[in-house]
Parts: C-alpha cells; structure tokens; sequence
C-alpha cells in the first residue's frame, strides 16, 4: 500500500520498524487527529502478537493492540483498570483505542497510563535484536518523550494480578461521554498485619507526565492506619509542597486543588 | 505497488491513495458515500460512524490502510436491511429526526448496539449513543426510539 505497511505478525513488524521511517499505528485514535503530514504508517492492528491478554504467576499482560472494549470484556482484566477504561470516551473510540497507542502517544492524559504508573505497571519492548521491560513511570521521560528507540515498538503492558483489589479512581473532565481528563487520579492501597504494605498515588493530566512521588508514599509505608493518621497532614503537606503543576485547560490553581481534595479522599477511603 | 482492497457496502474496491488517508475523506470523496458526516473531525461527535467489520468506529479516526481487507458498512449499505428499517420506523414514530446531520452515526451505533445487545435497557442505550451528538433533539426522542425498534423488531437482532 502507499504509505503504509500492514504487518501481519510481530516479526515482520519490527523487521519494517527496523528498516524504514514509520509511525506505529494501532487505534489510530490520537494519530488521526494529530494528522502528521508525509508520514508512513505501519498498521499493528491486525499482529496477533499483540492481540492477546494472558496471564503468568505474577502479571496480567495486556497486548499493545488490545482495544478498550476487548479489555473490558476480558476477565483477566483487574477492576481498577476497567474502572479506568469505562470512563473513556464513548463505544467507537473504546473500540479503536489501544493500550500501546494510549502509553505511546506520550500524554499525561492517558487513562490507561495512569492506572499503569499506579499499579507499578511495567512496559514491554521489542526490536529486532531482543526486548527490554520498563517501569511505566520510567517510560515517560518528559513531555511527549518516551524511553522508546526508533526500531522498538512497545508490545504488551503488564499489571499485577495481586494488590490492586484496594483502591480509588477519580476522572474530572468537563462532561461524561468523550472527556479528556482535566484531572485523573489513581490510588492504590494494601495493608497486611496491620501494617500499611502500599498507598500509591498517582496523578494524570496536570503536568508534563503522569505524577508519583514514591518518596512521600513512603513515609506511611510499614505504619498502622492510626499512625498513618498521625501522619496525615505532613504528608498531605510534602505533596502539596513538591506538586508544581502545569495550566491547560483549566488553571494550575484549581487542578492542584483537585489533586489535594482527590488524595485526601483516597486516604479518608481506607481510614486515614 | 498494490492498493488497498476492502469491502465496501458489499462490495468489494480497492483505493489506490494513501495509506494514510482518513476512511471519512476516502468514504465520502472517492466513494460518495455522503451518508458519512463530517462534525469534527477528531472523534468526538460520531456523525461519521461506520461499521467495520461489525465493529463502530469513527471514520475520522481511521486510516485507510487499517481497514484493508475488512468489511465496510455505511448508512448507504445498512439501509437495505431489515434492521433499518425498523430503526427508521421507531425513528419516524419518535421524531427522533429534526435536522438529521447525526442520524447516520445514530442509527449506526444503535445497529451496533443492538447487535451486541438486543434488548438494552434506557441506560445501556445512553451508554451506547454516547458518542453522537445530537444538536437539535435532546436525544430523549432517539433513546426512546431505540428502546422501541428493539421491542418492535424482536428477532431481528
């Protein structure tokens, strides 16, 4: 085809990922709209590879081509992240977007990226020459800049399958249907023993990436939920203090605000 | 180098143009399949829906090389069946239709819907014509003639 490669397996895709100047095409969803003149596409919709969710003794793996709706209807799926993909759009574009579009269109707004930085989601890369896995926080290196060389193509996220049983999902966006966050917010809680075990916070769509600062989380790691009361306002105020955020739609004043309020809530959720 | 082949409508074409090339552009301009609408052109209003494969989408937001070797369905080729016309009964009993710029898309993704779920409930339809907006009727008249074509038209979803 002019302009376009379809390829119908994963080899063949990273070979032309490899040997040619090519935009990877999944959902399409942000790429169309972006429009890019005098570029190639190669289609990964049709690599079965990248079709597939499965699951091993520790993640859910999730393929790069996967779209929302299939997701959704996939049991493997961990409910928080479902939560997340409900809240997408609207059926056509669920039907079209794709986790690897989503993660590799390097937004902060991406939903799906949201509940990967929350969950220490991981990234999986292919070249010709082997692959690598990423943090998904480390994966974004800066606005629209991502730890993803030329001949790589990303090929599945991986979510754990235990611990995300506990947790909180906020979207602001200015209606139901079609919203693109103004604010999003993902938390993450665990406790064993008494102890609180994990308390990941993460915040999209109010700064160049997606925000988490696993060193303020730790200051109520390994703390009863009492303690962590105690802790509360210092902890409150850390992030407060290191949460410089950036205007878009909407002033940086009042997305910190939500981004206080949401945190605040997710910790009154679990008895903080 | 060889061009695109789908089926369009049910029958099958093959677009010599670029891969990249938006399927909203391609239906309307090369095929005339001027059911498809042009709102907005980045996937937020649904007047130019299409099936693929069954599937909805916005034709805006596809490009051309990944419907290559799918079936195409527009409005032009939905309207010769049953389906529709019990849709666009429940459409006419409803005054589901005023200016009529979204009602493709609508009837599209009521189609779609359906199809997965034959008898939705009056969420389940909001849910599903979620993304189409209408301007003119408050969207109570469509949701109302959707839940209507799927009692009327028991059986054929």
């Amino acid at each position: 085809m002019v302009n376009g490669y379809a390829a119908a397996s994963l080899r063949e895709a990273l070979e032309i990922r490899a040997s040619r100047d090519v935009v990877p095409y999944a959902g399409g969803t942000d790429l169309m709209i972006e429009n890019r003149k005098g570029v190639r596409y190669l289609f990964l919709n049709k690599v079965p590879e990248l079709k597939a969710v499965a699951v091993d003794d520790r993640y859910v793996r999730i393929g790069a081509a996967v779209t929302f709706t299939e997701a959704l209807a996939c049991p493997d799926v961990p409910r928080l992240m479902k939560e997340a993909l409900s809240r997408i759009a609207a059926p056509a574009i669920r039907n079209a977007g794709t986790f690897g579009g989503n993660l590799g269109n390097g937004s902060a707004k991406a939903d799906t990226a949201l509940i990967e930085v929350a969950a220490d989601g991981k990234v999986c890369l292919a070249s010709a020459e082997g692959g690598r896995v990423v943090d998904v926080d480390k994966f974004y290196l800066g606005r629209k800049k991502l730890d993803l060389a030329d001949n790589e193509l990303i090929t599945e996220i991986l979510l754990p399958k235990k611990g995300l049983e506990q947790y909180s999902y906020e979207k602001v966006g200015g209606r139901e249907a079609l919203a693109i966050s103004r604010v999003s917010f993902a938390g993450v809680f665990a406790a064993e023993n008494g102890k609180i075990t994990n308390i990941a916070a993460a915040f999209g769509a109010v700064a160049d990436t997606i925000l988490r600062y696993k060193d303020i989380e730790a200051m109520l790691l390994g703390k009863t939920v009492q303690e962590a009361k105690g802790l509360k306002a210092d902890y409150l105020n850390a992030y407060a203090q290191r949460m410089t955020l950036t205007r878009g739609r909407v002033s940086a004043e009042y997305r910190k605000r939500v981004c206080m309020n949401l945190l605040n809530g997710f910790l009154t959720k679990f008895g903080i | 180098m060889d061009g695109i082949r789908f089926t369009l409508n049910g029958t099958e074409v093959t677009y010599g143009g670029n891969a990249t090339d938006r399927l909203l552009d391609v239906l309307r301009d090369s095929y005339h399949c001027t059911s498809v609408k042009c709102g907005c052109k980045e996937g937020e209003c649904g007047a130019c829906a299409a099936l693929i494969d069954g599937v909805l989408y916005n034709s805006c937001c596809v490009a051309l090389g990944a419907v290559s070797g799918a079936s195409v369905v527009t409005m032009e080729g939905f309207r010769e069946t049953e389906r529709f016309t019990a849709l666009e009964k429940a459409f006419g009993e409803f005054s589901a239709v005023q200016c009529g710029f979204c009602i493709p898309g609508m009837t599209l993704a009521a189609e779609a819907l359906l199809s997965k779920n034959p008898h939705p409930t009056e969420e389940e339809i909001r849910e599903g014509l979620s993304g189409n907006l209408c301007r003119c009727t408050g969207y109570n008249a469509i949701v109302n003639a959707v839940a209507n074509a799927a009692r009327e038209g028991d059986g054929l979803w």
